[in-house]
């Protein structure tokens, strides 16, 4: 058995299991609530009706809507992604990725705590910043002043 | 351009003042005149809590005392120490950033040939600290009770035995293969993830035998748990004072430690290499180093051999002999 | 009595007053480390460990280190349950029915059960390591490759019941977590896989990573799409305490996963990973109605609170025994024990009695002191709850980005953080749930490597597995289970309870 054995035979399997999903897809579509997850989750949670702030009132004709958990076994489950929350969480987080060695942590937080806060419709860009600068100090606190992580705070592109 | 108002100029002065405290943060861990004025990371490219882990935090210790600033260490662990050693090498060549690594330093470009740095070019060595010896154990249930029962057992049963080792590169890998070569058998290496899950295969009798640091198997054999053949030193050694070499039972060959050294980027200045080198020699020197080692079975080593100038012999030396022995052991 | 003085003994070394500050210290640490996402116990017994060199008393330095470590486990169901982000393989079982009883306004009932399971279960596993320790740790010494290998087998199969959905998707989530524990250096022959030449992928993915992904930050991106799901959770945190029926309903799923956990958790090759998994398979297939588990059952997270506390402590077993370290957090443990002049062995228990058993008594000083630290502070938990989504979740994403960061100082871990965040909201839309997966992951390793190692010792001949004796039964109850789960007549009556249900 050479390296590539278990991870050949795992590929194997999976487009197997791949196929067999499509094929079920087809012939039987699951018709029972009870075989989809998330669609019990959002039974209770379309009966309780909470308070909506800010929701999603506009987006077009399906996006709106289609972003509530009651779509989440919508046949195309690309469809009702919005654009804007999942771009930003993950811009935010390939920030802090790419630039915590370069910038340090305390600018790639800053940054990263800016894209993510963005992420959320109806937060608009003073209050982000204010979220951002915030979430900044707070991680100094938590991170370097109370745990003393060794995190570099000024980084090597900046000559830390 | 408008004359600066008192304000304009309170801001530019403040600017400046900004400016110069940056300029002053950035140059401070460049000026070898004053090593060393903050903390040390001491890189150990294997896991904490294994063996050279524990031998680092042994010494950090009373360097940190001697040099007066903390020596932090930092585990980046994988591919067999070649991820932290990759990032000492690439690291600032201030003298704030140190690398500790064992005999796989110099068997890393025989095993790796994607390898990214160059253990002699890339590096300046501090000093050697110490020499663990290795010993050679059996399952209770492994039939030979002595060493030359050993080898003649596994020379005439090469297909049936079986050797546990802690992973491609560790150093009872790099043993079982000085072993194997030495001779002229090839028996099943049967790898484990790191020294503790081999060890407790060993214990219960799963594998057949392994040869590893006494920093692992002193506690075993003491207990009765495994059964000692040979330790691998030319002299026998104190904390098993029963235990032959493996050169009075006839194989003289088989003579290995795992020596473990410090080192800095090739860049850093010789003064703070001095200066590392002399916390390293007192901390070899201090007693509670000596007697923390002998638990283990082992020992700083002698004064002149923590020195830039033996280390860098014996990583010469060593490269050139692994890389024969773990070239045939590739080829056959 | 040998037992009743070694107990005396251990407890007059562990009530000593300088070693119970030590414990509330390692236990508080842990908690709050547990809480915080990435920063889990290795990361910080490994720092710490310089700080104990300097103790007089060794027994107060691995008190302290043995109380960070259970802390941790404890701490990491704090954010399981309220933010759906398990900082540790056991959490993120508990993070499948604790965060649902969360989104449903009950998550101070979520973590009192948790905390009243670990307690009890805490409780019986010291009993456990005092009195049966030596025989335990023999017995775990019997379990070679092929059994690790079977026992594997046996908890992936039991592992389609961690999916409330598609039986046909769990499978295939399972192989792809499987497939995703593949990445990185293999460990027979040093080959990368799947690293694409960068070198920071050669020891594989991080947990912590892959979990984070995709649990907490697909959980705010769901969140992000539907703000409706959110508000309930906080606007109604009616009771904090379980009532009386809920805590009869958790007597039967504690003391179940008490005695799975315990066992589990000698295992050195990797048998506490799988302490929570197995029982909430195993309190899945007893429940009368298995249709809750996946929408909040109690005893969902009770059972694998409870296991994962036992197997924590019993975990310690082959340490103190064989002086055999069970997983990288003992190997710290093995470190301290050596700078403090202590040869980790056999015989550390004879020869140190007084450290082994002040260590065991200390472990259920620190469960109550856990408890009673804990309990106070779900009201306080429960009301972080109620700070606005705006800032709570840009919160949650910088503190994950930093505590992935912080374990390896390895940003491509953090860049993982985001691709399967992205990729576990679209499994999530698709019907897929991220818990197989992530047991995939988790078990995937131990598989692979188990089986090569099986047939390495037995020279290529695979009747290892159904010939030794351990094996066999375990292979056997994997089959069974395996029929149980696929077999359709049963799936069916199934679906009726589950429709009856909603």
């Amino acid at each position: 058995m050479g390296p590539g054995y278990v991870p050949f035979a795992l590929g194997l399997v999976l487009a197997g299991l791949g196929v067999a999903i499509v094929v079920k897809a087809y012939v039987a579509p699951d018709p029972a609530p009870g075989e989809a997850p998330a669609d019990a989750r959002a039974n209770d949670s379309a009966v309780e009706d909470a308070p909506v702030d800010d929701a999603p009132a506009d987006g077009g004709a399906p996006s709106g809507r289609a972003a509530s958990d009651a779509d989440v076994l919508d046949p195309r489950p690309l469809a009702g992604i919005q654009w804007r929350p999942t771009v930003a969480v993950f811009a935010a987080v390939t920030f802090f990725a790419v630039t915590v060695d370069g910038l340090g942590l305390l600018l790639a937080t800053f940054g990263t705590g800016l894209l993510a806060a963005l992420a959320r419709r109806g937060t608009g860009p003073v209050r982000a910043l204010v979220i951002a600068a915030g979430l900044t100090l707070a991680s100094w606190v938590i991170f370097v002043v109370l745990l003393q992580l060794r995190l570099a705070l000024v980084g090597d592109w900046l000559g830390g | 351009m408008t004359p600066a108002g008192p304000r304009k100029t309170a801001a530019y002065i403040g600017a400046l003042a900004g400016l110069g405290l940056i300029l002053a943060a950035c140059s401070s861990g460049a000026d070898p005149a004053n090593y060393p004025e903050d903390d040390i990371d001491v890189i150990v490219p294997f896991s904490a809590g294994g063996p050279t882990d524990t031998v680092t935090r042994m010494v950090a210790e009373p360097m940190s005392e001697e040099l007066g600033v903390q020596l932090v260490v930092q585990n980046v662990d994988g591919a067999g120490g070649t991820v932290g050693a990759g990032q000492a090498a690439t690291a600032e060549p201030d003298g704030y950033t140190v690398l500790m690594h064992h005999i796989g330093m110099s068997t890393a470009p025989a095993l790796y040939d994607d390898l990214a740095y160059d253990p002699v070019a890339d590096f300046k060595p501090v000093g050697l600290v110490t020499e663990v010896p290795m010993t050679i154990v059996g399952s209770p249930d492994f039939e030979p009770t002595t060493f030359e029962e050993f080898v003649s057992h596994i020379q005439e049963n090469a297909d049936t035995v079986t050797m546990a080792h802690a992973g491609e590169g560790s150093a009872s890998n790099l043993c079982g293969l000085l072993l194997m070569d030495a001779l002229g058998v090839e028996v099943t290496a049967v790898p484990y993830d790191g020294t503790g899950p081999a060890m407790g295969e060993l214990v219960g009798g799963q594998v057949d035998f392994m040869c590893d640091q006494t920093t692992n198997t002193t506690g075993q054999i003491e207990a009765g748990k495994v059964k000692a053949y040979a330790v691998t030193t030319p002299e026998r050694i104190e904390a098993l004072p029963d235990l032959p070499t493996t050169a009075e039972g006839g194989q003289p060959d088989i003579e290995v430690s795992v020596w473990h050294g410090l080192y800095v980027p090739a860049e850093t200045p010789d003064e703070v290499v001095t200066q590392l080198t002399d916390a390293l020699q007192v901390a070899l020197a201090d007693q509670m180093v000596i007697d923390q080692m002998a638990d283990l079975g082992t020992a700083p080593v002698a004064a002149d051999q923590a020195t830039p100038e033996a280390h860098a012999t014996l990583l010469q030396e060593q490269i050139e002999s692994w890389g024969d022995i773990i070239g045939a052991g590739q080829g056959g | 009595m040998d037992l009743l003085d070694n107990l005396a003994l251990g407890f007059s070394e562990a009530l000593q007053w300088h070693n119970l500050m030590f414990c509330l210290l390692g236990v508080a640490l842990g908690t709050a480390v547990g809480v915080l996402p990435g920063i889990g116990p290795t990361a910080t017994i490994a720092l710490l460990l310089p700080i104990t060199f300097g103790f007089d008393d060794p027994t107060s330095a691995l008190i302290m280190l043995a109380g960070i470590y259970y802390g941790a486990q404890y701490g990491g169901s704090t954010t399981a349950i309220l933010l759906n982000l398990p900082g540790e393989s056991s959490a993120a079982v508990t993070a499948i029915d604790g965060h649902q009883m969360a989104r449903a306004g009950r998550a101070g009932v979520a973590l009192a059960v948790a905390a009243l399971g670990s307690f009890a279960a805490g409780t019986v596993a010291t009993v456990v390591l005092a009195v049966a320790a030596p025989p335990l740790a023999r017995a775990a010494l019997s379990f070679g490759a092929a059994e690790y290998f079977s026992l594997v087998v046996l908890g992936l199969i039991a592992s389609i019941a961690l999916a409330s959905g598609s039986t046909l998707k769990a499978l295939a989530m399972i192989v792809l977590g499987i497939l995703l524990g593949t990445v990185g250096q293999d460990l027979n022959t040093g080959t990368p896989r799947f690293t694409f030449g960068v070198r920071e992928l050669y020891q594989g993915l991080s947990f912590v990573a892959v979990a984070v992904g995709v649990f907490g930050i697909a959980e705010i991106l769901r969140n992000l799409h539907d703000p409706r799901s959110r508000t309930r959770m906080v606007s109604r945190v009616a009771n904090l305490w379980p009532t009386r029926a809920e805590l009869r309903r958790i007597v039967g799923p504690v003391i179940r996963a008490t005695g799975l956990g315990s066992l589990l958790g000698v295992l050195p090759g990797g048998g506490h990973v799988l302490a929570s998994y197995a029982s909430y398979a195993v309190e899945k297939r007893v429940s009368r109605n298995p249709g809750e588990f996946g929408h909040g059952a109690i005893e969902g997270v009770a059972g694998p609170e409870s296991a994962n506390n036992a197997a924590a402590q019993t975990s310690f077993i082959p340490l103190l025994t064989l002086g055999l370290p069970a997983h990288p957090v003992m190997a710290l443990m093995v470190g301290a024990f050596i700078i403090q002049g202590i040869t980790p062995g056999p015989d550390v228990m004879t020869e140190q009695p007084a450290l082994v058993w002040g260590l065991i008594a200390s472990m259920w000083i620190g469960n109550v002191l856990l408890v009673l630290l804990n309990l106070p502070l779900i009201g306080l938990w429960v009301r972080m709850l109620s700070v606005p989504y705006s800032v709570l979740f840009p919160v949650i994403v910088v503190f994950a980005c930093i505590g992935t960061y912080s374990l390896g100082q390895n940003p491509y871990d953090v860049l993982a953080v985001a691709v399967f965040g992205v990729l576990g909201f679209v499994l999530i839309r698709a019907g897929c749930e991220p818990a197989p997966l992530l047991l995939g992951f988790v078990l995937g390793p131990l598989l692979e490597e188990n089986l090569r190692r099986a047939l390495l010792i037995s020279r290529g001949d695979p009747s290892v597995f159904v010939t030794r004796p351990i094996s066999g039964v375990l292979l056997t109850l994997a089959l069974i289970a395996l029929v149980v789960a696929v077999l359709p007549a049963i799936r069916r009556k199934r679906d009726v309870v589950f429709a009856e249900d909603e």
